[in-house]
């Protein structure tokens, strides 16, 4: 269908749309007439890609002469290839409409790990392997080798790609990974090169996160993008602390061993080349003395990795003296990891800012804020005249010099903390030095400068007024919808009370008591028995969850849960958790029903969805407030009062209520389906906590459900799975409306336009 | 008395049985009030709205239902439709028939329900077969054979209600395949299952069974009594059959009478067949003749094959001897009927049909009087 939106007319590729995606694109389309940035909240389930794809792509359509560009970042791969195949249907059916003007490129950029297709390399077993085993065959100066000495082995792909230079193109068209692989594999061109060359033709480019944040990253794949781009983060309610991890480093042991051979390794380099080939170290030296840090430009192959720090703080000077000729270098690279060696064998934990942490480093082993801030560059070009090409070895010492920039560059909201052992397992050594970034807000800041429209969205971004506090920006637009139903598919409860009426929490004090756990189990136990297929618990963490299980099983509860239902839990081990969900899938397909324990803030509580019968029940135990006597959450506390004046308490309810959004959210992705979420802590009821929910949530909320007990919850769910049973009129004739054809739009402009909502 | 009062209708409909109730006696002393309590059941036809108001049960989206029900087997007629059905009644005895949200309990409410559908099903469809299986423990225990006699399935269920264990799907539906892929190919073979559980402990690959089931031909319906579960849903998809949640016990019994008239013949498991039949003779009155289905010697009246001559007690069912289908012309043309449902009448409106001018008097079919409804 097609309609117009003031003065877009928007292409949408299926026959009927639902109202909160109309309204969702009007607020769109008037953040983009702004050019400002924008925040939106739609649960999932309401089609939010198509409303944005198919709006933006149309919005780019009527303008012909000024066409935006699309950045959609998506947190993972699977994500990426769905936003790609909807983007597909979009565009076929724009094609269709208005002819071959209106095909666009577009495409997806992931790692080299899922783009490749030599085979070869695309073996390796992990991300960095693969993209070391791809330098071995790519660096310049081994394909300089390969032209001299046949037996040096190159990959054909990259070299066909480079034999035909500018005729490599793609042609117009909706590029999935897979499409990119297999148009690479025909044409015999490297697919990981041509769609980074790409990137800057495209119209939409689809990839994660990091090529953006991350500014390591970003400064080689993403430099080139012009201003007038939308950048949509999706699934963005974790966006802060994406911001975070991309600005913080952690040290370990591991690494500064791992450090020190890399060092080794390259001292030798140096001196074999010092022998061979003088000549070049020299050239490096003059070069570092006219205030190159790099060598021009580089051929793509070539860049992996751009300095940490971000574009705006880059220094603009030489590099300093003592440190441009290799040997002094590695010198002070040797005294730096003995230094954080030193410091790693402290007993206490210790915590400072890097102003005081550059100062002892100067006052120790004499290496200034200057030098340290020129680390990273500086090893960056002496790896490219020592021709390294395993990055991956050298990983530790990039992470050391990583570390060494950011410190010299900010002084601001990071800290340093070095912890000797874990709080939670005081009897195990394990020190760490971390680099902490408190402040979300710098990592995203160059982001909403660059670009004219930055939009941020998810199904869970309540309280909304808190994400623009949090990245520091001014949005044109913040809004929250909520989803029209033409049924109640969502029944949220607040469980307060156990069977015997006395309360349930996971506060900390009432956390181990052993009429606690009972209660808890007795619901779990209930609810087993009424609700049909699968059942998903989450914990508050996987102690709480370990502890809570041990206790069920000996007074028995567990045994009895077993006699309605198979029990499978979430470890920390990857595989062991895909087997157990697999195996939890096939319970549920098979009418054996399953209950799946599992952590929140773990990886089921993030990617994994539970519809349909998969997840009928969805079971909150406690509120997931994250760990507060960790130092980096009390360091970053303390940051966010003293510089944004937000308070702990708000900032850790609203951290613990997007997370238990998000997990309850697992279980309805879509509107045919339906599910039942219960939040089962005594402090869920206090209007603090539950306010912070999201809206779509909060409106199916009844008061009559905010102070429940197990008995009753038990009763109101055999209800509402009764009623959910029933067959239903999915167009919604009973005077609720929740799809729209194309004639109801024209009446909607033209009437009253503002019916909705 | 078994109904409980739901719309006005019913209401009426019931007050009809409790006056003849009242010519034996039993009733007599009830006051309006009493009766209200005792039979009618007036509290469950309130329910509680959102806000936790009380207010009576929505009789429009009843009445909705019903029309499309009609409407349904209206535009479904010409359809042909399986007059000769095999039917096994799987009831569900696991741990769960024994919970009490349906009152007394879930399984005698079950049986309850079974009971009037088996009369219902024979009244309808007369020259079709019921058998009755139960699970129990995780085992299938077969109750009574396929056979045509009402009685004897109602006495074999009411004998055994007791529940205990897990309930396994597979098996039972295994156990019914077996059975049923004896029947003759024009026999259409069906399979209800009555479901308290809400999981299936099964020993095997229950898509493998479903596989079978389908293969066979057998269209199962599943009648959940607490909420949808996805492989009843499954199985009935891929069976051709219908998945229903019973809301309480008036929906229940309603959920399991619209099995009662035959469901449409999916075409590829309909094939046109010539189906051998014997009329016998009603005969032997007051004559001892050695009765062929008891194996004992009886008086009284009783029915002769036609081909054999034995002599058998009652219709329709098969000749002991030689094997031959015996049935009487009525009960073929009371099947024969489904056939050709009536066309579809509008409804009158309650002010239409209080004005008597432009009414009928008297109903055009049964020649009752349409005016003082319950006395003819």
């Amino acid at each position: 269908m097609k309609f117009q939106i003031e003065d877009v007319t928007v292409y949408f590729p299926y026959e009927n749309i639902y109202p909160e995606q109309y309204s969702y694109m009007i607020e769109l389309k008037r953040a983009l007439d702004a050019k400002g940035h924008c925040l939106l909240e739609m649960p999932t389930g309401t089609g939010k890609t198509i409303a944005l794809l198919s709006l933006i792509t149309s919005y780019s359509l009527s303008k012909p002469s000024n066409p935006v560009k699309l950045l959609y970042c998506t947190r993972t791969v699977h994500e990426m290839e769905k936003t790609l195949a909807e983007l597909k249907l979009l565009h076929n059916y724009q094609v269709k409409h208005l002819g071959p003007s209106a095909r666009i490129l577009a495409l997806g950029l992931s790692s080299r790990k899922n783009l490749c297709v030599n085979p070869a390399v695309v073996s390796a077993e992990n991300r960095d392997s693969v993209d070391a085993a791809c330098r071995k065959l790519t660096a310049s100066w081994v394909r300089a080798l390969a032209a001299e000495d046949p037996r040096v082995s190159t990959c054909e792909f990259f070299e066909n790609y480079e034999k035909a230079s500018s005729d490599a193109v793609l042609p117009p068209g909706v590029y999935t990974l897979q499409d990119l692989r297999t148009f690479g594999k025909e044409k015999g061109w490297c697919p990981y090169f041509l769609a980074r060359h790409m990137v800057q033709f495209a119209n939409v480019v689809v990839y994660s996160y990091q090529y953006l944040l991350d500014p390591k990253v970003a400064g080689i794949i993403s430099k080139e993008m012009q201003r007038e781009s939308v950048v949509v983060f999706d699934e963005a309610h974790n966006i802060d602390n994406v911001c975070i991890e991309a600005l913080s480093v952690r040290v370990r042991s591991q690494t500064l061993e791992g450090a020190t051979r890399n060092l080794n390794k390259m001292s030798q380099e140096i001196e074999r080349l010092k022998a061979t080939d003088a000549g070049r170290l020299r050239a490096e030296y003059n070069r570092l003395v006219e205030g190159l840090a790099q060598r021009g430009n580089l051929p793509i192959s070539d860049t992996w990795f751009a300095n940490p720090t971000l574009p705006a703080d880059i220094l603009k000077e030489a590099v300093p003296g003592n440190i441009r000729r290799a040997e002094h270098f590695l010198s002070v690279l040797r005294r730096l990891v003995q230094y954080f060696k030193g410091r790693l064998q402290t007993e206490n934990v210790e915590k400072e800012g890097p102003v005081t942490f550059v100062a002892s480093i100067n006052a120790q082993v004499g290496i200034d804020q200057k030098m340290l801030r020129f680390c990273y560059d500086r090893l960056y070009s002496l790896m490219l005249t020592l021709e390294i090409t395993d990055t991956e070895e050298f990983m530790h010492i990039q992470t050391i010099c990583d570390l060494a920039t950011l410190v010299g560059t900010y002084t601001r909201g990071f800290s340093i903390i070095i912890e000797p052992f874990d709080e939670r397992m005081p009897h195990i050594p394990d020190p760490v030095l971390q680099l902490c970034c408190h402040d979300a807000s710098l990592a995203i800041k160059p982001v909403f400068e660059r670009f004219q429209s930055v939009v941020i969205t998810s199904g869970t971004l309540s309280p909304i007024d808190l994400y623009p506090r949090l990245l520091n920006f001014n949005p044109v637009v913040s809004r929250s919808f909520t989803m029209s139903l033409t049924r109640d598919c969502i029944c949220p409860m607040v469980l307060t009370r156990g069977s015997d009426q006395l309360p349930v929490s996971t506060k900390y004090d009432l956390r181990s008591d052993p009429g606690v756990e009972k209660n808890y189990g007795k619901l779990l136990l209930e609810m087993v028995s009424v609700v049909p297929d699968g059942v998903v618990c989450f914990f508050v963490s996987y102690s709480y969850m370990d502890g809570i299980v041990n206790s069920w099983h000996e007074s028995g509860i567990l045994k009895e849960i077993m006699q309605h239902k198979l029990v499978f839990i979430e470890t920390q081990d990857v595989v062991e958790t895909t087997l157990a969900l697999d195996n939890y899938r096939r319970a549920c397909d098979c009418g054996r029903g399953a209950v799946f324990f599992s952590v929140a803030r773990g990886k089921v509580a993030e990617g994994i969805d539970f519809d349909r019968h998969y997840g009928r029940l969805v079971i909150m135990f406690g509120v997931p407030f994250q760990y507060t006597l960790s130092r980096i959450l009390l360091a970053r506390l303390e940051y966010l009062r003293e510089t944004f004046q937000i308070k702990e308490g708000d900032f850790l309810t609203f951290d613990a209520l997007r997370q238990a959004a998000q997990c309850v959210g697992r279980v309805i992705r879509s509107k045919a389906d339906y599910g039942m979420m219960i939040f089962a802590d005594k402090r869920y009821s206090r209007h603090d906590k539950r306010s912070k929910l999201p809206s779509w949530i909060l409106s199916h909320l009844r008061d009559a459900h905010l102070n429940l007990s197990t008995d009753m919850a038990v009763h109101i769910a055999r209800e509402f799975l009764r009623r959910m049973a029933q067959p239903y009129d999915k167009t919604g004739a009973m005077g609720k409306r929740t799809l729209l054809s194309q004639e109801d739009l024209e009446k909607m402009v033209n009437g009253v336009s503002d019916m909705l909502f | 008395m078994s109904h409980k009062v739901t719309n006005d209708e019913g209401m009426q409909f019931n007050r009809e049985e409790e006056e003849e109730n009242d010519d034996d006696g039993d009733g007599m002393d009830l006051d309006a009030w009493e009766r209200a309590y005792a039979d009618e059941r007036s509290w469950e036809s309130l329910q509680e709205d959102e806000s936790g108001l009380l207010r009576p049960i929505d009789n429009k989206t009843l009445s909705h239902a019903q029309y499309r029900r009609r409407l349904r087997t209206t535009s479904a007629a010409r359809v042909q439709k399986g007059l000769i059905r095999y039917l096994y009644i799987i009831i569900d005895l696991s741990r769960a028939a024994g919970e009490t949200d349906y009152k007394p309990s879930r399984m005698v409410v079950v049986a309850r329900q079974v009971e009037a559908f088996i009369r219902e099903f024979f009244d309808q469809n007369p020259l079709s077969q019921i058998g009755l299986v139960t699970l129990k423990d995780g085992v299938t225990h077969c109750l009574t054979d396929l056979g045509g006699s009402p009685e004897s399935h109602i006495k074999a269920l009411m004998g055994k209600l007791e529940c205990s264990g897990d309930s396994s799907l597979q098996n039972g539906l295994d156990f019914v395949q077996g059975l049923l892929n004896q029947i003759p190919t024009y026999g259409h073979r069906e399979v209800l299952i009555l479901y308290s559980a809400l999981s299936s402990c099964d020993p095997g690959d229950i898509m493998e069974t479903i596989k079978k089931c389908k293969a066979s031909k057998i269209r199962c319906s599943v009648i959940g009594l607490s909420a949808e579960i996805y492989i009843c849903k499954y199985l009935c998809q891929e069976t051709g059959g219908s998945y229903s949640i019973a809301l309480d016990e008036s929906h229940l019994k309603e959920l399991v009478l619209e099995h009662a008239p035959p469901p449409p013949a999916i075409a590829e498991f309909a094939i046109a067949n010539l189906i051998k039949m014997g009329f016998p003779q009603r005969a032997a009155e007051g004559v001892v003749s050695i009765c062929s289905c008891h194996k004992e010697a009886k008086v009284g009246a009783g029915y002769i094959c036609p081909r054999c001559k034995a002599r058998v007690c009652e219709l329709p069912t098969e000749c002991q001897i030689c094997g031959l289908t015996l049935v009487s012309s009525p009960l073929l043309a009371r099947s024969y009927h489904h056939l050709f449902p009536i066309t579809p009448f509008d409804d009158v409106s309650p002010s239409v049909a209080n004005d008597p001018r432009k009414l009928p008097k008297n109903c055009f079919g049964c020649q009752q009087s349409l005016l003082n409804p319950g006395k003819s």
